[in-house]
């Protein structure tokens, strides 16, 4: 079979593969499936040779304009469509697009129909993958593919040969002529067909067979994971101090409901310890409790069962960016009620500590609501509350030999009424009568808490929080430890907060019988150096782009694609809806249809606006893509400075090299420009004339000493114009 | 008189007697405008010598022939002084070199003494005799020609004198048509001795002066440099063009463009006349060809070559 019939026929059949994918789908009426069916087959018949069909398809287009004609109704059968008909974006798409492809398969004449012929194919397919789960769709895209493969392998073969042809009737050149085949071989069918099927089951083993991973390869591993310290099971007064210093960033935390810079102060709550040695704290309880997925793929942190307590609480929703940490804690503010993120389980444990079930091997994406419990108002009044047994066994505990640290807590709080009260006078003797540093040594004492409380009186956060605790118990109050970040760093440019190594935090939580546990810091505020530099300000700005990068790409995930599809659903119905109005209005003045339209687009779903906006933005390129041509005209005659029309003359017989190009007769390099027009003139007939006027405007302009007019450069633009039509309008 | 009209003229003159070459005719004119000498290479009785005599015969001025034989002599060339008895004293009695257009046939059968003669009155314009230099007339064109079939006996041009030469063409047989008009005379009379002058010596030198006003764009000079570039570094050639080569080829485009009604160059001129300006100035390279060198083979070599060479746009 010659090149150029296959050709044809490969690409019908392509569009016929796409079509019936469409079909199969259920997504094409029948009142459409059956002409374009018809369209389809007619098509077919006349790529495959049948001499009257060829005749006949001929005549009809023949006409340069019937395309745009159709063209423009296909436009307005999608509006109806989509106002009147189906009344969706989707289906009045796929309409649109078989439309579109049986008024293409009609008009197919030049490289570039088939070329469009192509994009709307691949267009149908993708639809129709969209459409569809069932197995049907397997041996559709198979044939898809194979046909896909052939028809651009034939369009290549059929341009090259053209160009071989073009270049070996050139004059005076030493052309090779090689034998280039003109016709499918057998062993060439095979052959390709065999290379084809043979890379698509490769891919499907190597599909297969390789394990899925949720990151990258050459990502981070967890050899590289951030040290951190005090998340273990025990606290050892003394450790945080290094840690103290380190700016690596750990995570980055997002408050979607929070109003921009709305805290300058965020706990981000990790492990809570109840057990205290005399050196380091320790969990009492190891239960650890695995969390019950709910339906949406959130997790549940209350016990089953349990109903939410009536407690005065503010809800905070936190979308945290973990780094890769050598802990598995995730954390959060107090407390967390509702955790959702990509993995499987999460546990958690008796003081309402949340974690994985291991360490993340990279960073991982989380969500976390959080109920912050409020103090009750009568609580903050009441003389005596009654503490539940638990609460007292766990959390009143304090190690022999503290009477010291007692008779402090005691002589603090003596003129105390009300247990709130006594916090609140320890809270405030610490902060008061000690000084933060961070330069302790106190790997070698045997007694931190006094050293801290009674000789060195400085300390850092651990320091602080023990003698909080331990001083409230002493006076009765249950309280415990708790350790996790301190974010006090707000990132304006993208409404985060970054939270670095050196935020890391311990922090005391006191018991309140009917409020719960109310979060309480001794340590005194640590000025954080503001961030007025123009350097810290570049680097926080870089830094909100990269957490938008891997929010968006990292992380992207089927969900989120699921999500886009119902935002375009829900946002699809809005315009309808919208449309309709903004037609009945259409009497309206145009200032209210403004408002209108600035209304419609405030109301957008943020999924459609991008959708509309990369319509709008793919058409406009479309459009300019299509018009490139004359616009560069344009911009040649009337854009250069007029002193130049040297240059111009140059730029429009360029344009003029790359229409014939474009045709099929290149300019061999060594050829003069009358060279070329002559090899023009028997190329290609019909435009001889215009080149070889445009070559003489060409020569004189270019080659002599004397400016071209501007009557020159229009004559030439005008046959320009000419030529590009009479491009357009040949076969 | 209108440049563009007594070109015309010219080369009509010479087409009454050489029939279906306005080809070769157009290049006699323009190596005439471009001061060039010219040598004709080509069998015997294809109309060399008529070529040169119409040419002579259109121009209002001056025209010697000189057969060349193996015992001809410079003197026999330039002149010689003789002693003058009545004015006591030498004269010098100016050669047939003194003259506007001059016809040196078969110019590779005397020695190459006297062949240098020649070649040196051409390069200089002007003639040296017992110290006293003569200079030539004006304009000054030497038409030579030699026999490319026959060997035997001659004294093949040096490639230092060929270089001399502006250009060098082939006539050719006529076609068939063409040899039947040239039949069809009647043969009472040289054909050439018919032709009547059609321009002035000063028209000849106004017309030169003309030429030197042709605008060469930058871009052409570049082309024009690249192609003498491509052929010296061409591995089909052990010697590439000389810059009196590329001097050369400049003044015949210009006279070119004068010659087709331009006052600018196009690189079309340049290509055209690449073969015909160049091809005798190279010299193939002796592991691709034969040891003597044909005049077909090296005007391949240089077309050739050209096509390699890309033209500005």
């Amino acid at each position: 079979m010659p090149f150029n019939q296959a050709f044809a026929l490969s690409s019908v059949t392509l569009a016929a593969t796409a079509f019936s994918g469409l079909v199969l789908a259920q997504s094409v009426p029948f009142w459409l499936a059956l002409p374009t069916a018809i369209i389809l087959i007619i098509s077919l018949l006349h790529a495959g040779g049948v001499l009257f069909l060829r005749r006949a398809m001929a005549q009809i287009t023949d006409s340069p304009t019937l395309w745009n004609v159709l063209l423009i109704g296909a436009f307005v059968i999608l509006l109806i469509d989509l106002t009147v008909v189906s009344r969706d974006l989707l289906p009045a798409g796929i309409h649109f697009l078989v439309v579109l492809l049986g008024i293409k398969l009609l008009t197919l004449q030049q490289r570039r129909d088939y070329r469009h012929l192509y994009v709307i194919s691949l267009m149908a397919i993708l639809a129709s993958a969209a459409l569809t789960t069932e197995a049907w769709y397997v041996p559709i895209f198979m044939l898809y593919l194979l046909t896909a493969v052939w028809t651009l392998l034939l369009y290549h073969l059929t341009q090259e040969t053209s160009e071989i042809s073009a270049a070996a009737t050139l004059p005076g050149t030493v052309a090779c002529r090689t034998t280039f085949p003109s016709r499918i071989t057998y062993r060439f069918f095979w052959l390709t067909n065999g290379i084809v099927i043979l890379t698509v089951a490769l891919t499907l083993a190597i599909f297969f067979l390789i394990p899925r991973i949720g990151v990258g390869v050459l990502q981070k591993t967890s050899g590289e994971a951030v040290r951190t310290t005090g998340f273990s099971d025990r606290v050892d007064l003394g450790t945080i101090g290094s840690v103290k210093q380190n700016p690596q960033i750990v995570m980055r935390v997002e408050l979607p409901d929070q109003s921009a810079g709305g805290k300058d102060r965020f706990y981000l709550r990790g492990l809570a310890y109840d057990q205290y040695n005399g050196r380091s704290w320790s969990h009492s309880g190891t239960r650890q409790r695995s969390l019950n997925l709910a339906a949406d793929g959130t997790f549940l942190v209350r016990p089953p069962g349990s109903h939410p307590i009536d407690r005065p609480s503010e809800t905070i929703r936190q979308d945290i960016l973990l780094e890769t940490l050598d802990t598995s804690v995730l954390f959060a503010a107090p407390f967390a009620e509702l955790v959702s993120g990509e993995f499987h389980t999460v546990q958690a444990d008796a003081m309402s500590g949340i974690h994985l079930p291991f360490p993340p091997s990279s960073r991982i994406r989380y969500s976390v609501t959080s109920q912050v419990p409020q103090l009750r108002a009568n609580e903050r009044t009441a003389s005596t509350l009654a503490y539940p047994d638990s609460i007292r066994f766990h959390y009143l505990q304090v190690p022999m030999g503290l009477e010291q640290v007692a008779d402090l807590a005691h002589r603090v709080t003596q003129r105390a009424a009300t247990p709130f009260e006594q916090t609140q006078m320890i809270q405030q003797h610490l902060l008061e009568n000690y000084r933060y540093s961070l330069e302790s040594e106190v790997a070698t004492l045997n007694h931190p808490l006094e050293e801290f409380l009674f000789t060195r009186k400085t300390g850092y956060c651990e320091h602080y929080a023990t003698a909080m605790v331990v001083m409230l118990r002493t006076v009765g109050i249950p309280a415990r430890l708790v350790t996790g970040f301190l974010a006090t760093e707000w990132n304006e440019y993208g409404s985060y907060f970054t939270v670095r190594q050196r935020d890391a935090h311990a922090w005391v939580e006191v018991y309140f019988p009917h409020s719960g546990w109310i979060t309480m810091d001794p340590t005194p505020t640590i000025s954080a150096a503001v961030a007025t530099s123009r350097w810290e300000l570049l680097s926080r700005l870089a830094e909100s782009v990269r957490l938008q990068w891997d929010r968006l790409f990292v992380h992207y995930s089927a969900k989120d694609q699921l999500a886009v599809v119902h935002g375009v659903r829900e946002g699809s119905d809005a315009v309808r809806e919208r449309m309709g109005r903004w037609v009945s209005s259409l009497g309206a003045p145009i200032s209210q249809a403004f408002m209108r339209l600035t209304h419609m687009a405030q109301a957008f779903h943020s999924g459609m606006f991008g959708l509309i906006t990369g319509t709008i933005v793919v058409g406009l390129s479309l459009v300019l893509l299509m018009l490139r041509d004359r616009i560069a005209l344009w911009a040649v005659t009337h854009l250069l400075p007029k002193s130049l029309p040297q240059r111009a003359i140059v730029q429009l017989y360029t344009r003029m090299l790359r229409i014939v190009e474009r045709h099929g007769v290149r300019k061999p390099p060594a050829a003069t420009a009358s060279e070329f027009a002559r090899l023009v003139e028997l190329e290609w007939k019909a435009a001889g004339p215009m080149v070889a006027d445009v070559t003489a405007v060409y020569n004189q302009g270019r080659f002599s000493r004397a400016p071209l007019t501007q009557d020159d450069l229009s004559r030439v633009t005008e046959q320009l114009g000419q030529l590009q039509s009479l491009a357009r309008s040949a076969p | 008189m209108n440049s563009a009209h007594s070109i015309r003229a010219i080369q009509d003159n010479i087409a009454l007697v050489i029939k279906g070459k306005a080809h070769v005719i157009e290049m006699v004119v323009v190596c005439l405008l471009a001061r060039g000498h010219l040598l004709l290479e080509d069998v015997p009785g294809v109309g060399k010598t008529t070529l040169g005599h119409s040419l002579a015969r259109s121009l209002d001025c001056s025209f010697k022939r000189i057969q060349f034989t193996s015992d001809l002599l410079p003197s026999d060339i330039v002149g010689l002084s003789m002693f003058n008895r009545q004015k006591q004293g030498f004269e010098f009695i100016p050669g047939p070199i003194f003259a506007n257009i001059v016809l040196a046939d078969e110019i590779n059968r005397t020695t190459p003494k006297t062949q240098s003669s020649l070649l040196e009155a051409m390069s200089e314009a002007q003639v040296s005799v017992d110290n006293q230099t003569h200079p030539l007339e004006q304009p000054f064109m030497v038409i030579a020609t030699q026999n490319p079939a026959e060997y035997h006996g001659t004294f093949p041009l040096p490639e230092s004198q060929l270089d001399r030469f502006l250009m060098r063409l082939c006539i050719g047989y006529p076609a068939l048509e063409d040899e039947r008009k040239v039949l069809d005379r009647p043969h009472s009379l040289h054909p050439a001795e018919t032709l009547e002058a059609v321009l002035s010596a000063p028209d000849i030198l106004a017309l030169q002066a003309h030429v030197d006003q042709v605008h060469m764009e930058e871009s052409l000079t570049d082309y024009l440099l690249a192609i003498v570039q491509a052929t010296r570094q061409s591995e089909l050639l052990s010697l590439g063009v000389s810059t009196r080569g590329a001097l050369g080829l400049s003044k015949a485009a210009k006279a070119l463009a004068v010659v087709r009604g331009r006052d600018y160059c196009l690189p079309d001129d340049i290509k055209e006349l690449a073969p015909i300006v160049l091809s005798h100035r190279v010299m193939l390279n002796r592991t691709h060809g034969m040891r003597t060198q044909s005049f077909e083979q090296a005007e391949r070599m240089v077309l050739d070559i050209v096509e390699t060479v890309p033209v500005p746009v």
